[in-house]
């Protein structure tokens, strides 16, 4: 292909659509059971209880430090599938791409996806693509779905939370909200921290068949504070934090105290929190900490009986309610 | 929390008052340190700590923010305001534009922004375009629009200032002879600006104790300590617990750039009124690019009307440390962070903001 960026014309289903689905994305992301002249594909029998998950993608700006579009589009399905108690097997990628996009940073992005696809044991088996006129797209959107097959032993159920359990996170909380703000250098901020967008399938596979452990989820939007009001609305019980427990980045602190935002509600790409029974806590923390992704992983807090809330606890003793997210979070003056 | 933070507690609880003690803050920064670290359920119970005029959001005069939302619908200009000013509502009839992030939604290009540095990169990226930058804020948030005058101003970027100084609100409650408050913590980062000296009036015409604090708990705590034995011991003096920041004679750059780009002058307070000397408008030789010259008057005389709150909303009060912000007839019931119906539960900096989002639940008396 001679053009540089994507035209119209790479959606209207002739040649240059040919070449673009040959050229980036089969080169990329071919393996066996990808046939580009199919309509739909055989998939061979599951050797377990098959798994199935979807989720679109947007981000900005594309490219970003500790990651980009295209790995966190596999991390994200690929997480959602492996809290699950899961393993992730297969995705479809359908992209949504606009008109005027740099080709050198389409297929940045696809050989992007195709290498976190690699990495986590998955294969493409179907995919579309459609070009939208500039102005009406954020450059490239992935949508995603992902079939599994469930390899956790025990059966993860939000519902069997009860009073006295422990909640764990595998890592630093917030750390890809700020990156992006940063990357965009929105509100004048500029840095170097990271997201942390990752495939949490080893995370999730060194601890899902220990007994006590009740629930995983793997915080995005919304971040930690928004999976404690999943887990607390579901069991209806008081999910109650512990600050000083909380692991938070320097940078993350400081971004956070200039903008008056909150840690808890920013998002993450590559973390797990754990509902566990008290006593298989310091078990999973253990396998977490043995894997250099969960190195800084802890116990954050506990689950109480009591309304359903989420409550964050001050060094000082005091309790204040983490309300559900209203706003998007805007920066205050000061 | 560290242990100084717990020795400055210890000493704190030391003390035996036989009465309430209050101590009003003034800054948005500290009420949310205080109350989001659950000092109130660490000191002992004679100790009050009253939120006071410290949320430049809550008083920005609802005449502001109705001219910045009609700038970005009517005038089609690049509107760019601090990020809590853009949910703040004004008093319009049901089905019209009441913030300013409802105009965004409606198709005006409203931006938020956390510094004015953004407001002259958003003009200069944008040649073709009017840009108003709604500047409300204190002096700490001033100062740099000084700057930015003072530096040179992109020809396409008009201000529209809403800066107040927040002295002369604390010197109004003291002189009204019933200030509701028998010890003041200053703030930090308006002492970093202004200089601490800036509150001695507090100490010397009022007799009442006083300390900078930064919003640490620690340093907080050290000028609750500090002015509690100021009252035990009879001693009066403008103590200063955020030494590191806050030097004597403040920031001098900032201060000679806003001698020389701003006026001080008599401004509205919503909800409170007129304050004398307490706000600031540019000098006349920026005149090219002051936005209430430069564009039309969209605020009918009716909206300036002092006392302008809400029906039933008690913000003037909260702002004025008269009440606590859940002794407000609405708080929690029809006001609340998703429906806020008075400024001071739109802001973080906003008591009633802060007391919600700390978990405050419960009415009290008023």
């Amino acid at each position: 292909m001679n053009d540089t960026r994507i035209l119209l014309a790479h959606g209207n289903g002739g040649r240059l659509m040919r070449e673009l689905v040959t050229d980036v994305f089969a080169r990329h992301l071919g393996n066996a059971l990808l046939d580009t002249d199919a309509d739909a594909v055989t998939l061979p029998s599951f050797d377990g209880e098959p798994m199935v998950t979807t989720d679109g993608f947007t981000v900005q700006p594309l490219e970003f430090p500790g990651g980009d579009l295209g790995s966190l589009a596999v991390h994200g399905v690929v997480n959602d599938l492996a809290v699950a108690g899961a393993d992730p097997r297969y995705f479809t990628l359908s992209a949504l791409i606009e008109e005027g996009l740099e080709l050198a940073v389409l297929d940045r992005l696809i050989g992007s996806f195709a290498a976190a696809a690699r990495e986590n044991g998955v294969a493409v088996v179907a995919g579309d693509t459609k070009v939208v006129r500039r102005g009406e797209g954020g450059g490239l959107y992935l949508m995603v779905a992902g079939i599994g097959v469930k390899r956790a032993r025990t059966k993860l159920a939000i519902e069997s939370i009860a009073p006295g359990d422990a909640v764990l996170v595998s890592g630093p909380v917030g750390d890809h909200g700020i990156a992006v703000m940063l990357a965009r250098e929105q509100f004048g901020l500029s840095g170097e921290l990271r997201s942390d967008s990752a495939s949490v399938l080893p995370l999730a596979r060194a601890v899902r068949d220990l007994p006590g452990l009740k629930f995983m989820r793997d915080p995005t939007r919304g971040g930690l504070a928004t999976v404690c009001h999943e887990i607390s609305r579901a069991c209806g019980h008081t999910v109650t934090l512990e600050q000083d427990r909380v692991p938070l980045r320097p940078e993350v602190v400081s971004v956070c105290e200039m903008l008056g935002y909150d840690p808890y509600f920013l998002a993450c790409e590559g973390r797990i929190v754990a509902v566990v029974e008290a006593a298989a806590a310091d078990a999973v923390l253990a396998c977490w900490r043995a894997l250099p992704q969960g190195a800084a992983a802890c116990r954050i807090g506990r689950v109480e009986s009591g309304e359903p809330r989420v409550i964050l606890e001050t060094p000082l003793g005091g309790r204040r309610v983490l309300d559900e997210l209203e706003d998007d979070p805007l920066p205050r003056i000061c | 929390m560290t242990d100084t933070s717990h020795a400055w507690l210890d000493r704190i609880h030391a003390f035996d008052f036989d009465r309430t003690v209050k101590i009003m803050n003034v800054c948005g920064g500290h009420e949310r340190s205080i109350t989001h670290s659950g000092l109130r359920g660490a000191l002992p119970e004679w100790l009050e700590l009253i939120p006071g005029p410290g949320c430049p959001v809550c008083v920005c005069p609802e005449e502001d923010i109705y001219q910045a939302i009609q700038l970005a619908l009517q005038d089609r200009v690049i509107l760019v305001a601090y990020g809590d000013m853009l949910r703040v509502p004004v008093n319009v009839p049901k089905g019209t534009v009441r913030t300013l992030a409802e105009a965004q939604a409606a198709g005006a290009d409203v931006r938020p922004i956390a510094s004015p540095t953004e407001a002259r990169l958003i003009a200069q990226a944008n040649p073709g375009r009017q840009v108003v930058f709604f500047a409300a804020g204190f002096e700490t948030t001033t100062a740099p629009v000084a700057a930015l005058l003072a530096e040179g101003i992109p020809d396409n970027l008009f201000i529209l200032l809403s800066g107040r100084l927040t002295w002369p609100a604390v010197a109004m409650l003291l002189d009204s002879g019933s200030p509701g408050f028998d010890a003041l913590v200053a703030p930090g980062h308006v002492s970093t600006v202004m200089g601490p000296e800036e509150w001695s009036f507090v100490v010397e015409t009022h007799n009442i104790p006083a300390a900078v604090a930064g919003f640490g708990t620690e340093s907080l705590l050290a000028a609750f300590y500090s002015v509690l034995r100021q009252l035990k011991s009879g001693e009066r003096f403008l103590d200063n617990c955020y030494l590191e920041v806050a030097h004597p004679g403040g920031n001098p750059t900032a201060l000679r750039m806003m001698a020389a780009t701003l006026d001080v002058v008599d401004a509205n307070w919503r909800g409170i009124g007129t304050i004398a000397r307490s706000g600031y408008a540019l000098k006349p030789a920026f005149a090219q690019h002051d936005a209430r010259l430069r564009f039309a008057d969209h605020s009918a005389p009716e909206r300036r009307r002092a006392g302008q709150m809400p029906p039933g909303c008690d913000c003037a009060n909260v702002v004025l440390g008269k009440i606590y912000p859940n002794q407000c007839r609405i708080y929690g019931r029809a006001c609340t962070p998703r429906h806020p119906i008075g400024p001071c539960m739109v802001s973080d900096e906003g008591a009633c903001r802060i007391w919600w989002a700390g978990g405050v639940r419960v009415a009290a008396d008023a």
